[in-house]
């Protein structure tokens, strides 16, 4: 078949297919890496002074964690600050933030570090490795803080050295912590590789003189929340399982006597109750129940209605600014794009504000102060 | 040329230059692209997924080098594309999808593609297609013997054997291979800021495989297969997280298989019983977690082309799958009966029909009622012109995860629906002295899936995560094929390409704040692109093969992704005969210009690495 003179025609496409193969391939040199669309170039050169850091989890081994800012100043917020001032990644899931002095300390769950920053400009210090899944952090006084972990024991770091000094043991998950007098009373949901028909929840109290259990309470299932009111009574969170392996419940302990004085419990079915906060006067408790609810510590029972209804949205983080007591609540969508943090006024429950924050904005932290949580 | 060096698999006899297509059209109406031994040889070392990135439009998740792999056709997900070996189902009935880096090459003949809707006839839920993998034995062969051992960057070592022997009625084809390595590759981790190895990635596995063809009379054909899989692995971590963390997985997995074919002129028969064994074990620092699931599987299909233009082939299957994992709260089982048919009528020479039917009973309920009609016209008598078009609807059952994992396993799901549309061109011609080779294809589909299962936050309890039916996804997108092949001046030379574009959306928003309606799926490139160009003379061959990967976001508001890259793998070999016996030498370069990439967000792939293969192979046939 004459159509067509193939063989100079096969030698043409050839080599031009080929060197233009050849051409891109070799200039492409750029490594290939996860970007932005239009990505925001704007690094507001602010100090982080006045604002609120919103911690973004991202997803669990895509290494994607972030902090965005929410200047109250200017209302304005800023993403991935830890990115734009390191060039490099904060880590693998991101579970918590706190404030020591000028630093800021980020919990990394799955990367196993305290990445320790300076506030002035958000560049990094330190990291601190050696953790074992750490979850959160509190500051003992100027020289030491505790850091749960979600597999075993306690880390207590050098606050001077920014180095893990030693552990508290313990094979269980170990959560929340609140402060009283000079114990840690430390929320332990069990044995994080058990269910909940095997594990033993409870709160361990730790002397943190010398760094010691010294004795424990027996709690319901999960507990995942604690706070302390303004008359020195702990209040417990339990969720009663992820497996809804018993009622949800709040219990009210006397911290002096290790003793539960109250329990309110959570109808069964129903939304699992999380994220519990007190507000900075320490009479007031807030709670995520689908919607968010508040509570007077005063009184008899649960409250019946919540205070901010979810309306369609999957509340996932809650925390009160300590300073204005405003809600900070976050909406983390579909946990595969950007999500929302709402500001509410905290007595009516107007909406104050909303921003969009990083991937999955799981909890907050206030250059004002650490608030109760 | 020596038929044992042309294809060592010896499992087709090849005239000199024969022309291949890769678009081969059985049913009327459907795409299928088939790879064949000529293509898989080379590469008779490497896993699937290395295989069907170069070669075909399929889009590879790996990763990593040598770890979990899966794929996914015109956009949809993995659990959406069935790989079936011998009519046995690889993808695991817990998770649905299969892992591609656990199925070596060595084990199978041929790899035939079954695109959208055409994969109705061999089961449901392949809303992508359908991935055969097929075994045939070669009644030619008396006896072929087959050595080969790689040595490949990073301390990865493959050895292969293979033993066929037989007569024209009974042949017997033994299959062994085995792999181990440290993988340890350098690679810059980013979030460290340093270029280190890949820790914890070492692996070894190992495949045996038997299988025994008597054939009587012409008549009747027995078959019997075996296969057995081994893979001990480390999973290494992703560049951010703890790089001390220890994660493994052991795999144990026999396949095995009887078939019974009876031959007449105008009926056939075919009986065909298989089981499967499934373990694997998960370890990490403080965990181990063990899954066991059997499958056993029957068909019976029957084909009765008696009446002129006509052709009927009803079929009925019955599946069990057993399952105890420690994901499990007890046993679980799952019965699946579905009837079948199939019928292809001739209206005339230019005009083809089939029809597909498929009826599933799964554990006692009715599923929906899927089918498949395609038409194929061609219009011209002189020139291979074809245009199909076919419509469907299927659907997916859920997995045994999505049904009962404990906890967030949701006994509630309905299956996944699908409605296709699809259309396509095929234009082929050849020189009359059979040294020119042109074929192009083009095909278009369009196509809705509803109910769509994702494990998202319960409502009531965010820290639990269950699956529900709640997305909606539309796919539409093109296909273009080229494929040339030329015999100029003594070279045999081939140009094969495949271009895809891909539109998958999300088209349901799952709450008030969700923008992720209209925009793209993560991880489902709109473009990509391969091809291949091989070149033959003197017994040496060359192959290049060039790969595009477009941008897959990485965000469901396609506010994040990953740039595209491109990457080239080159093969260089030469044959050395000697009578009966042919010894390969061959070097492969993956990664030829060291692009430092990740296909994965945060999992590391190797830079520049060659793999050097020495061959020796031993045929005797009868020609």
């Amino acid at each position: 078949m004459k159509v067509f003179n193939h063989t100079s025609y096969s030698y043409l496409f050839f080599f031009l297919f080929t060197s233009l193969v050849f051409f891109t391939e070799s200039c492409s040199k750029e490594p290939i890496r996860e970007k932005k669309e239009d990505p925001d170039t704007t690094h507001n050169s602010i100090t982080y002074t006045n604002g609120i850091f919103v911690v973004n989890e991202g997803n669990f081994n895509w290494g994607n964690a972030t902090v965005s800012y929410i200047d109250q100043g200017t209302g304005k917020v800023e993403q991935d600050i830890f990115g734009k001032a390191n060039q490099r990644a904060l880590g693998d899931v991101a579970q918590s933030m706190r404030i020591f002095k000028q630093y800021g300390l980020v919990l990394l769950n799955n990367s196993n570090k305290v990445e320790v920053v300076n506030l002035k400009d958000f560049k990094s210090v330190k990291s601190i490795s050696g953790f074992n899944s750490p979850r959160y952090l509190e500051v003992i006084d100027s020289t030491k803080a505790y850091v749960t972990n979600l597999q075993q024991d306690i880390s207590v770091i050098n606050l001077q050295t920014l180095t893990i000094e030693k552990t508290i043991k313990t094979p269980t998950w170990t959560e929340g912590m609140i402060r009283f007098d000079h114990f840690i009373f430390v929320t332990s949901v069990g044995e994080y590789y058990l269910s909940n028909a095997f594990r033993k929840a409870k709160i361990y109290i730790i002397d943190t003189d010398k760094d010691l259990i010294v004795d424990s309470i027996h709690t319901g299932k999960e507990p995942l929340g604690i706070a302390i009111d303004k008359k020195q009574k702990i209040w417990v969170m339990c969720t009663g399982g992820y497996d809804h392996f018993e009622a949800p419940s709040l219990m009210r302990i006397d911290p002096a006597l290790h003793i539960v004085e109250k329990t309110y419990f959570f109808p069964s079915t129903g939304s699992v109750p999380s994220r519990l906060c007190m507000n900075q006067a320490g009479d007031i408790l807030y709670y995520i129940r689908g919607g968010v609810y508040q509570m007077p510590v005063t009184s008899s029972e649960l409250p019946s209605e919540p205070i901010i209804n979810s309306e369609g949205r999957l509340f996932y983080g809650l925390s009160v600014d300590p300073k204005t007591g405003n809600l900070f609540v976050s909406d983390a969508i579909d946990y595969v794009q950007n999500g929302m943090v709402y500001q509410y006024n905290a007595q009516n429950g107007q909406q104050i504000n909303s921003f969009t924050a990083g991937r999955i904005p799981g909890s907050f932290c206030f250059t004002s102060g650490s608030g109760k949580k | 040329m020596n038929a044992v060096c042309q294809n060592i698999k010896d499992t087709l006899k090849l005239p000199e230059f024969e022309i291949k297509s890769n678009y081969i059209i059985d049913n009327h109406g459907f795409k299928r692209v088939d790879l064949d031994s000529i293509t898989l040889v080379p590469h008779i070392t490497a896993d699937l997924s290395t295989l069907l990135s170069e070669y075909s439009t399929i889009f590879v998740k790996s990763y990593g080098n040598g770890t979990l792999a899966t794929p996914s056709f015109r956009g949809t997900t993995s659990q959406h594309t069935q790989v079936q070996w011998n009519g046995i189902n690889l993808n695991s009935p817990m998770l649905g999808q299969i892992d591609l880096s656990q199925v070596p090459v060595a084990q199978f003949e041929k790899i035939e593609i079954l695109y959208g809707a055409s994969g109705i006839a061999l089961t449901s839920g392949a809303f992508g297609g359908v991935i055969n993998l097929v075994t045939i034995p070669n009644w030619n062969n008396r006896i072929n013997l087959m050595m080969a051992q790689t040595i490949a960057s990073f301390d990865n070592y493959t050895s292969n054997a293979n033993i066929a022997v037989g007569n024209g009625n009974i042949q017997s084809h033994t299959k062994i291979n085995y792999s181990s390595g440290l993988n340890d590759f350098p690679y810059f981790n980013d979030y460290l800021g340093e270029s280190v190895c890949q820790k914890n990635a070492k692996f070894k596995q190992y495949d045996i495989t038997q299988e025994f063809y008597w054939k009587l009379k012409d008549k009747h054909l027995f078959s019997a297969r075996v296969w057995y899989r081994y893979d001990d692995r480390n999973l290494p971590p992703t560049t951010d997280s703890d790089q001390d963390k220890i994660e493994k997985q052991k795999d144990k997995i026999l396949r095995a298989l009887l078939e019974y074919k009876y031959i007449e002129r105008k009926y056939n028969l075919m009986i065909h019983t298989s089981m499967s064994d499934q373990y694997m074990k998960y370890t990490n620092q403080n965990q181990v977690a063990e899954h066991h699931v059997y499958s056993w599987i029957n068909r019976v299909r029957f084909t009765y082309t008696g009446i002129r233009n006509l052709s009927i082939k009803p079929g009925l299957d019955f599946n069990h799958d057993w399952a105890v994992s420690d994901g499990y709260d007890g046993i679980k089982t799952r019965n699946t009966a579905s009837f079948f048919g199939e019928i292809a009528y001739d209206f005339s020479k230019k005009i083809k029909s089939t029809l597909v039917f498929r009826e599933e009973i799964i554990d006692g309920k009715f599923m929906p009622l899927i089918s498949t009609v395609g038409i194929e016209y061609k219009p011209f008598n002189k020139i291979n012109f074809s245009i199909s078009s076919n419509l469907a609807r299927n659907f997916r059952f859920p997995t045994l995860n999505e049904l009962y994992w404990d906890p967030g396993g949701n006994p509630e799901l309905k299956p996944e629906l699908d409605y296709i549309l699809e259309g396509g061109v095929n234009f082929n011609i050849k020189s009359k002295n059979r040294q020119f080779f042109l074929e192009t294809t083009f095909s278009g589909y369009y196509s809705w899936i509803y109910d769509m299962i994702v494990w998202v936050p319960m409502e009531d309890n965010s820290s639990l995560w269950s699956p529900e039916n709640v997305n909606e996804v539309m796919t539409r997108g093109i296909e273009l094929g080229l494929n040339m092949q030329w015999k100029i001046l003594g070279f045999d030379l081939g140009f094969k390409n495949n271009y895809t574009l891909n539109h998958s959306t999300y088209e349901k928003s799952g709450s008030i704040n969700d923008q992720k309606v209209g925009k793209q799926l993560i991880y489902a490139p709109v473009n990509a692109f391969n091809s291949v160009v091989s070149l033959e003379k003197w017994n040496v061959f060359l192959r290049y093969n060039f790969i595009f990967v477009g941008k897959r976001y990485t965000s469901t508001d396609n506010l994040f992704y990953m740039p595209a890259y491109t990457l080239s793998n080159i093969i260089l070999g030469k044959n050395i005969n000697l009578r009966y016996i042919c010894l390969t030498l061959q070097v492969e370069i993956k990664n030829l210009f060291d692009l430092d990439y990740q296909s994965i967000r945060n999992r590391p792939m190797p830079g520049v690495n060659y793999a050097f293969t020495m061959k020796i192979s031993f045929g005797k046939g009868n020609r």
